[in-house]
């Protein structure tokens, strides 16, 4: 307590100096409008600044969350414009009506990439969905950039993708616009490279002509993007072109893909295999 | 201590009086002078007695800020610069200490210090307080320019006015 008073009494001066500075600040920036002004942009850049980076740093945990949202949106837009392609493929002369359940013919599931090889002959992906988001053995994967692969087997909880570097990568392909369809299968060298066979040779193919997906399968539909004619020649002794083909997608360097499920895979099988049965 | 309580009051309601009643009204509208005032309130606290308590020359000092402040239309602006001057009093009194030193009962007898001590304490004081009040009036050392040449114009206005006042009333205590 006397140590308190001895306090007061040396530096009392300067305490109630401080107190009555403080009041008058604080008068000043309640009732004078200029100052006040001043004091709340200023105190308004300081706190926002502090506020910005508490934000980037909250973001930054929330990454993985914003990333799966998004990545849901890519595979509704992807379904959108891919079931709005093969309608207009299909009706030429009728008008797409979007939301239209009757006219989604593909579905597309987004999932993450946990594992691959990409230095082999033969080259896998495992993705993070299985049997339980009702994913079966031959579906589509895609990504944003083009197409990835096909499923070959699935677990409960995961699927292993046969990408089309891969050996036994077989997929229908045909040039852009012009419906000459060929096979594409990799060249087992390059992952930026495949080839495109059994084109006929009286198609029209020029350097730089964009490669998609066919839609004769029912794997894929019309109109993924695969990649474009970098050289053509035609095979001897055979009535065919070889087309080396430019992949647009740098599959080892992906990291999202899209699974699409075709709606009327089943009841288009169904009525292939009893064409084939006849014979 | 023998305050003269009377004599006090009197400067300090003759010294707002002539404050916002004249020298509020006046407004230097030709070129650099408009950025100037004459503000002569502050001489209340210069003429305090010498051995004013500090605490009590601050409480002073924001009493007579707040009542200028009042007429001023600014609240707090002037009564931050005063209080701020209050508490540098002793400083600047301590500066500025004739070599005779100060005689504890008529500190501030201008036959004993003589007319260029007293420019000299209230132009050094007056400075100062001008200073802060013209720095939190604008509130943004972004217009130091201004508040420099707000400080010195009024200055030397206020010394004239004060120097007047001096003269005539000639303090003692």
């Amino acid at each position: 307590m006397r140590n308190l008073l001895f306090l007061l009494a040396k530096f009392g001066g300067t305490i109630l100096f401080i107190l009555l500075e403080v009041i008058c600040f604080y008068i000043i920036i309640t009732f004078n409008e200029s100052q006040g002004d001043i004091w709340k942009h200023s105190t308004n850049l300081l706190s926002g600044n502090i506020n910005q980076k508490v934000q980037n740093t909250s973001d930054y945990f929330a990454l993985e969350a914003i990333n799966d949202s998004l990545l849901t949106e890519n595979a509704k837009l992807l379904e959108s414009i891919i079931n709005y392609r093969v309608f207009s493929k299909e009706n030429e002369f009728q008008e797409f009506e979007a939301i239209d359940s009757n006219f989604i013919e593909y579905k597309f599931l987004p999932a993450r990439i946990t594992n691959k090889t990409f230095n082999k002959r033969n080259n896998y992906i495992t993705l993070n969905k299985g049997l339980q988001d009702s994913i079966k053995i031959g579906m589509g994967v895609v990504s944003s950039n083009g197409i990835v692969g096909i499923v070959k087997n699935v677990s409960e909880h995961y699927c292993l993708v046969l990408t089309i570097l891969h050996g036994q990568s077989r997929i229908s392909a045909a040039i852009k616009n012009n419906d000459f369809h060929g096979t594409l299968m990799w060249d087992e060298m390059n992952p930026k490279q495949a080839k495109l066979i059994g084109l006929p040779k009286h198609a029209t193919v020029s350097v730089g002509d964009t490669i998609v997906t066919s839609g004769y399968s029912t794997v894929f539909p019309y109109g993924v993007e695969i990649g474009n004619v970098q050289d053509y020649a035609p095979l001897p002794n055979e009535d065919s072109f070889e087309i080396i083909v430019n992949l647009f997608n740098d599959i080892p360097a992906v990291t999202h893909c899209y699974i699409i499920r075709s709606i009327k895979q089943e009841e288009k099988l169904e009525i292939e295999l009893g064409v084939e049965d006849e014979f | 201590m023998n305050f003269n309580w009377i004599s006090i009051l009197f400067r300090f309601v003759l010294l707002v009086g002539i404050q916002v009643l004249v020298f509020k009204r006046i407004n230097f509208d030709y070129g650099i002078l408009s950025y100037s005032h004459i503000f002569i309130y502050p001489l209340w606290i210069m003429l305090l007695p010498f051995k004013t308590p500090k605490p009590l020359l601050l409480i002073a000092g924001f009493i007579m800020g707040m009542t200028v402040d009042a007429f001023y239309h600014s609240p707090g602006v002037h009564a931050a610069a005063l209080v701020f001057s209050a508490y540098i009093r002793d400083f600047v009194l301590r500066i500025i200490e004739p070599e005779i030193g100060y005689d504890p009962d008529q500190p501030f007898s201008i036959r004993r210090l003589g007319i260029i001590w007293y420019i000299s304490y209230a132009a050094l004081f007056l400075l100062l307080h001008l200073f802060v009040y013209f720095s939190i009036e604008v509130f943004s050392f972004v217009y130091f320019y201004e508040i420099m040449l707000s400080t010195i114009t009024t200055l030397l206005f206020s010394m004239f006015i004060v120097f007047i006042f001096v003269l005539i009333f000639n303090p003692k205590s």
